[in-house]
């Protein structure tokens, strides 16, 4: 016992030492930038992930790029990890795309106070929690609300006023995936169509997959599923299938990842939103230099949201 | 009956192993082994060490806790809400995240230990129950509490440690004393190597296991509290998957499912090993799934290597 104890005195005696200062590039190399993503089980982050890499190689002399994503779409501590460990390995800035609006913000600040640019894209952080933190960072993101608005009108132009219709949103504390169920409903308000649930498939196939097939036994005559991204969009297109109501339910996504193709293709999902996955991270990366090279934050960039059918 | 505590060969090889892990990603990632990464890697752990450490002590009564992840969200979801929505202070709401964790963790010890019902699916059970309730107290979004809490989990100012790792670390220690030197350490192990062995021997079996859950309920408050520091802010969703890596440290660490045997201070070895086999994957670049598969590797080995060598 007395060896533990002493291990544990040890171990405390090398944690606890002073800190090193704060690691930085030294002058004239190049600088790190990390690309903090989200899931990369999820197509549309792989796509980001592999546009950033061609984006570095095209411009390997300019800087250095350090890509990480985490396991599932909920776990923020792990994000904060990799916010934490960016900073440990020297990055001058970090690109994220945040797991939450919110709880992102303070490790956010904390990178930021030690001398690292941050940039914001695909998921807005939240502009009041931002503000309190004493947050800078540029945002590069889609309107998703507008995307989500397109989805929606184009889903609307195939249904008559008053049909049945039901909302898939993501994880429901995050902003694009409030802002996209906003888009849904606006939508829908405009068409006349009457929304009869909106419930959270927290992103994810299997979890949509459950979900769009409980709504669909409790609404016999639902007419369309609204869903806040393809994966959710791939799993409720095949409770749809298996409850036997395909063509007579109509099944929308956000994000037109690479498996949405044979879908949109045959008809079980009729209409997505492209973001340009590819260009959100390498637009926020280049902004994220420029403001490393101007030494001030730059401006928030709006990027294109194309409505994408068959 | 042979009681078997932990001896300090068994340490020593963790001890090795962890070791080993730190060369080797220092060898394959420059800047591994610098202060600035020792700091990233023990300020994560905190809630994971607090979590870990309850648990060796209710596993070594041959019982389970599968809640815990659930409870981390619903208890950090409590904070969240007494301090952004009603202004309660960090202290008063500290003590509401412990009670309850208590709470909830002593109803599954009750419901398994006197209606002699498998802590396995009574906690699975909780699970569920805790991570609905988390979601019914926040609305399903996350509070932001802001810097009112935030001093548990960052560094102290001169230090790269965080007063939640040295929390943490206070928990563990009296968790491998209260294990090795209080007779309530002796039942825990009694009554997790033969039940009836123990209760013939005049243990009251059921009070050691129903205090090991009510324990454990309480530290899963107390990392609630650390995790929402992490944050900032208070997530519902916090916590998904996360008694799996709790069991995994605890079993890494040579902690036998079956109970009477355990060792807190090796669970502390086995979360190091976990956190630094996650860092420095990370920090070599390897990609998610590759990260995953080592990982579970290891989880795998680590207790083939303790059965193989117990079984000599």
């Amino acid at each position: 016992m007395r060896k533990i104890l002493l291990s544990l005195a040890v171990l405390v005696a090398a944690t606890a030492c002073r800190p090193a200062p704060a690691p930085q590039a030294a002058a004239g190399a190049r600088p790190r930038v990390a690309l903090v993503m989200k899931s990369l089980a999820n197509d549309f982050f792989a796509t980001m992930a592999q546009g950033a890499t061609h984006h570095q190689a095209e411009h390997a002399a300019d800087y250095e790029l350090l890509v990480s994503g985490i396991k599932n779409e909920t776990d923020l501590n792990e994000q904060v990890n990799l916010v934490e460990q960016a900073v440990a390995q020297g990055a001058a800035a970090i690109v994220i795309a945040p797991a939450d609006s919110k709880a992102l913000v303070p490790a956010l600040k904390r990178a930021q106070d030690r001398g690292v640019v941050i940039v914001n894209i695909d998921n807005r952080l939240d502009a009041e929690v931002v503000r309190q933190a004493g947050l800078t960072a540029a945002f590069v993101g889609p309107d998703n609300r507008e995307g989500a608005r397109r989805v929606g009108l184009a889903l609307a132009a195939k249904l008559t006023a008053g049909d049945e219709v039901a909302i898939i949103e993501g994880v429901t504390t995050a902003y694009n995936g409030q802002q996209r169920r906003a888009g849904f409903e606006d939508a829908m308000q405009a068409a006349g169509l009457k929304i009869v649930a909106v419930q959270s498939g927290a992103w994810e196939m299997d979890k949509a997959n459950g979900v769009a097939a409980n709504l669909l036994s409790a609404h016999p005559g639902l007419k369309a599923l609204l869903c806040a991204n393809d994966n959710m969009a791939i799993g409720a297109a095949a409770a749809v299938a298996a409850a036997g109501r395909s063509r007579a339910v109509l099944v929308a996504g956000f994000d037109d990842i690479a498996a949405i193709r044979p879908l949109l293709a045959d008809g079980r999902v009729l209409a997505t939103a492209d973001q340009h996955a590819d260009l959100l991270a390498v637009s926020g990366i280049e902004l994220a230099l420029q403001a490393l090279k101007d030494g001030k934050p730059g401006a928030d960039r709006a990027t294109t949201v194309d409505l994408v059918t068959r | 009956m042979r009681i078997r505590v932990g001896r300090a060969s068994d340490l020593l090889v963790l001890l090795v192993v962890w070791g080993g892990l730190l060369l080797l990603f220092g060898q394959l990632s420059t800047g591994f082994l610098s202060a600035a990464s020792f700091g990233s890697v023990a300020n994560r752990i905190p809630a994971l060490l607090l979590t870990a450490t309850g648990m060796t002590l209710l596993m070594v009564t041959g019982g389970i806790d599968l809640s815990v992840g659930s409870l981390l969200g619903l208890c950090g979801a409590v904070v969240g809400v007494a301090m952004a929505d009603w202004g309660w202070g960090l202290p008063a709401a500290m003590a509401l995240s412990l009670g309850v964790g208590v709470a909830l963790g002593g109803v599954s010890g009750l419901i398994s230990v006197k209606l002699r019902l498998p802590s396995f699916i009574v906690t699975l059970g909780m699970l569920e129950v805790a991570r609905g309730l988390a979601f019914l107290a926040t609305e399903s979004q996350t509070k932001y509490i802001g810097p009112a809490i935030e001093g548990i989990g960052t560094p102290i100012a001169g230090w790269i440690v965080s007063p939640a790792f040295l929390l943490a670390l206070a928990a563990v220690a009296l968790g491998q004393a209260a294990l090795s030197y209080t007779v309530f350490g002796r039942h825990l192990i009694a009554v997790g190597a033969n039940s009836e062995a123990a209760a013939i021997s005049g243990i009251a079996v059921d009070r050691p296991r129903l205090w090991a859950h009510a324990v454990l309920g309480a530290l899963t408050g107390l990392a609630a509290v650390v995790n929402c520091s992490r944050l900032g802010s208070a997530d519902p969703n916090a916590g998904v998957g996360f008694e799996l890596s709790v069991i995994a440290a605890v079993v890494v660490g040579g902690t036998s499912l079956l109970g009477g045997r355990g060792s807190v201070a090796r669970s502390l070895l086995g979360v190091l090993i976990i956190a630094t086999l996650e860092a420095g994957l990370v920090q070599m670049g390897a990609s998610e799934p590759v990260k995953r598969v080592v990982t579970g590797l290891v989880i795998v080995t680590a207790v083939l290597a303790d059965n193989w060598r117990r079984g000599r």
